[in-house]
């Protein structure tokens, strides 16, 4: 079937309208189709609640993969993992039933129509498959990119990694190997915001979106202080082991972040520092006590040598305020969790 | 003698006041001539605020861009046409500076044109106060010798090159082995972002000439809209002056600003940027010798970013879709801050805040002979 570019904000006439209350709304066939080497399902998944550690319950909306047979199928929140090699052409197919959302691969570069934005292509009622194929190894992820302000912090999005051809083990093609690795999604969670509903604030609705209060603090789904001892957050390594820590920011802090051990940053946005196409840039060390600023949608890779000696050692997130630069929730702002060496 | 000012929102263009056409002429003497104005502005949801801009002698648009030679002696004079004092700074420029000019006043400096790259001018009074109700515009310093030994240009200063931008620059080469295969940067490569923050309440206080107090402001700013070179959503996204446009193989410099309060988080699709330079702790431009590509880049209060959209073929395209034959140029892809609450204007309608987006004309430069 011919797509009709005219109908989507490629070929359509933009205006003010179509800019970001009256959004294309269409499910197209993927143009420039080829082959998949690996395909993904993501159902948009909206209700799923979050026992706080002061008794709250807070609803988050994310995706889950219908395909799978473990705790995917129904994830409630953060969305499933998407791991893919280097060079894969990979289709990833939005499910939406109600409302509209898309999905953006963050970091990624493919074409307008597979990129998910809205506003300049379209979004999705129905069903469409974006099509990419990474070219970098590295750390990435995936959100709904439709009132992203709101949905973005309801927690639809997932980790997103490549590894290289020679799979996980090495972070890139003539980069550092590792032994164990630990995903982190940091998130602050604002418990008014996520009472509203799907297009709250679109269309000249003045719902404060503008004023965020972040209240909870979480790493990969798991509310702080529990990412002290909760086993999906902490690491695990044997001594001289190397540890691979890649931390996404998905909050709207500024997140300030530090180790009680030396670490280097190898990697930033999905691109390995020193890396052969890179030669004006190289690897980061991060000496343990000294902290480093991430600001919200970036990725930093964190290379850390288990010591000799068995021990317990802290990591720690601040939440920043973006204006005040000050940590959220009146100095709670904070997520701790720990690697330990055994 | 109160020229207050209506801008329509939208109206806000590109005035250079430029210092010297030459890039590279022999040190020259140079006049600016700018004035403080009190204006109304309207917003891109229709609200109007009051606001302070600077304005050119000739000019009918807010903040003109100026640009200087390095090493220039630059002149430039301050009128005050608003009701309280104002005063002129430029951080990394040592004595651009004036003192506080009554309403009605005029005030002038004369200083030596700094280093190759990009400038905040300001007023640095009330800090952050007026600043942050408009007064501030962005300076270019084209380097007298931009080049590297290998001959490709830069926008800094050849003295200031480090290593990594020596290589980078060079990298930019029509060769095929080179990184990035087309066009070396070219000097009209380039786009300023100038980012900016509106408290409408803020501009209600000053408007009401009720007493601003710095210190407070600090504290309290709370921005309801967010702007590039005084455009936010729909209007940025498509401003020339503000949309990069070009053809694989044609690199362009971004020279970004931020001249709010809070700290953005500039997110880019499409192509990853090389971060080029910082700002030291005196304000003079950083000349990065780790250069560093992101996706997202972090932009303080008061920092001043040059970073290369290289204008690359989209790596993640599969080569079997590339260059596409259904899916048409121009590829368009969105460039918008990812701290999300900076998308919205007025407390909603996303996505009509900081955004804007970049065109990839084609898969070929028109001009390439290949
Ligand atoms: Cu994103
Ligand atoms: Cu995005």
């Amino acid at each position: 079937m011919a797509i009709d570019f005219t109908k989507t904000g490629v070929s359509g006439e933009q205006t003010f309208d179509s800019f970001g209350c009256n959004v294309w709304h269409v499910n197209p066939d993927t143009p420039d189709l080829v082959r998949p080497d690996i395909r993904f399902t993501r159902q948009v998944h909206d209700g799923a609640d979050v026992l706080m550690p002061d008794g709250r319950e807070v609803r988050f909306w994310s995706f889950s993969d219908p395909n799978a047979t473990n705790a995917d199928k129904d994830k409630p929140f953060p969305s499933p993992l998407i791991r893919v090699r280097q060079g894969q052409v990979v289709h990833t197919t939005l499910k939406s039933a109600k409302n509209t959302h898309t999905i953006h691969h963050h970091g990624m570069d493919p074409t307008t129509f597979n990129d998910g934005v809205g506003h300049l292509s379209f979004e999705v009622s129905g069903s469409y498959t974006y099509q990419w194929r990474p070219a970098n190894a590295g750390t990435y992820f995936y959100h709904c990119h439709k009132n992203t302000v709101l949905h973005f912090e309801m927690g639809m999005y997932g980790p997103l990694i490549v590894d290289p051809p020679e799979g996980p083990g090495t972070l890139f093609t003539g980069g550092p190997r590792y032994d164990v690795e630990a995903i982190w999604v940091a998130d602050d969670v604002d418990p008014v915001w996520h009472e509203y509903n799907h297009d709250a604030g679109l269309c000249g609705e003045d719902v404060a979106l503008d004023r965020f209060s972040p209240r909870y603090f979480m790493i990969s789904g798991v509310p702080a202080p529990r990412t002290l001892t909760d086993p999906r957050v902490i690491v695990r390594a044997k001594p001289r082991q190397k540890v691979l820590i890649r931390l996404i920011n998905g909050a709207y802090s500024v997140l300030r972040v530090a180790f009680d051990l030396d670490a280097t940053i190898v990697a930033v946005d999905g691109r390995g520092l020193g890396r052969a196409a890179s030669p004006w840039s190289r690897p980061i060390p991060l000496p343990r006590g000294t902290s480093v600023d991430m600001t919200s949608a970036q990725r930093f890779d964190f290379l850390i040598d288990a010591p000799a000696t068995p021990g317990t050692y802290g990591a720690r997130l601040e939440f920043r305020d973006w204006g005040t630069g000050e940590i959220h929730a009146g100095g709670r702002g904070v997520a701790e969790s720990r690697i330990i060496v055994a | 003698m109160n020229r207050r000012q209506f801008l329509t929102y939208g109206g806000a263009g590109a005035a250079v006041l430029s210092a010297s056409e030459e890039a590279y002429a022999q040190a020259t003497a140079t006049r600016i001539d700018l004035s403080v104005e009190p204006a109304d502005v309207e917003l891109i949801d229709g609200r109007v605020v009051y606001q302070l801009l600077f304005y050119g002698a000739a000019q009918s648009e807010p903040r003109p861009v100026i640009r200087v030679t390095e090493g220039d002696l630059v002149t430039v004079t301050l009128r005050n046409n608003a009701p309280e004092p104002h005063a002129f700074a430029i951080p990394g420029a040592p004595g651009a500076e004036i003192a506080a000019i009554a309403p009605g006043g005029r005030g002038e400096v004369t200083f030596r044109a700094p280093r190759g790259g990009t400038y905040l001018y300001l007023d640095p009074l009330n800090a952050p106060a007026h600043r942050l109700l408009g007064l501030h515009g962005a300076l270019i310093s084209t380097p007298r010798d931009g080049h590297t030994p290998g001959g490709a240009l830069t926008p800094f200063s050849a003295e200031t090159l480090t290593p990594a931008t020596r290589l980078l620059f060079d990298a930019m080469r029509d060769d095929p082995t080179a990184r990035f295969v087309g066009d070396p940067w070219r000097p009209a490569r380039e786009k300023i972002w100038l980012f900016a923050q509106i408290d409408p309440a803020l501009c209600e206080q000053a408007e009401l000439r009720r007493p601003i107090d710095g210190a407070a402001v600090q504290r309290t700013f709370a921005p309801r809209y967010f702007t590039i070179n005084g455009l936010s959503g729909f209007d940025s996204s498509e401003a020339e002056t503000v949309k990069p446009k070009g053809y694989v193989g044609q690199p362009l410099l971004i020279r970004n600003l931020n001249a709010g309060r809070n700290t953005h988080a500039p997110h880019i699709h499409g192509n990853h940027v090389l971060e080029l330079s910082g700002v030291g702790a005196d304000g003079s431009v950083v000349v990065r010798d780790n250069i560093i590509e992101r996706d997202t880049w972090i932009m303080r209060a008061l920092d001043r970013k040059d970073l290369i959209l290289p204008f690359e073929r989209p790596q993640d395209i599969p080569p079997g879709a590339w260059p596409p034959k259904e899916e048409p140029f121009p590829l368009r892809y969105a460039m918008h801050c990812h701290t999300e609450m900076s998308q919205t204007a007025g407390g909603g309608n996303y996505p009509q805040g900081l955004t804007t987006h970049w065109e990839l004309l084609g898969p070929t430069r028109p001009t390439a002979t290949s």
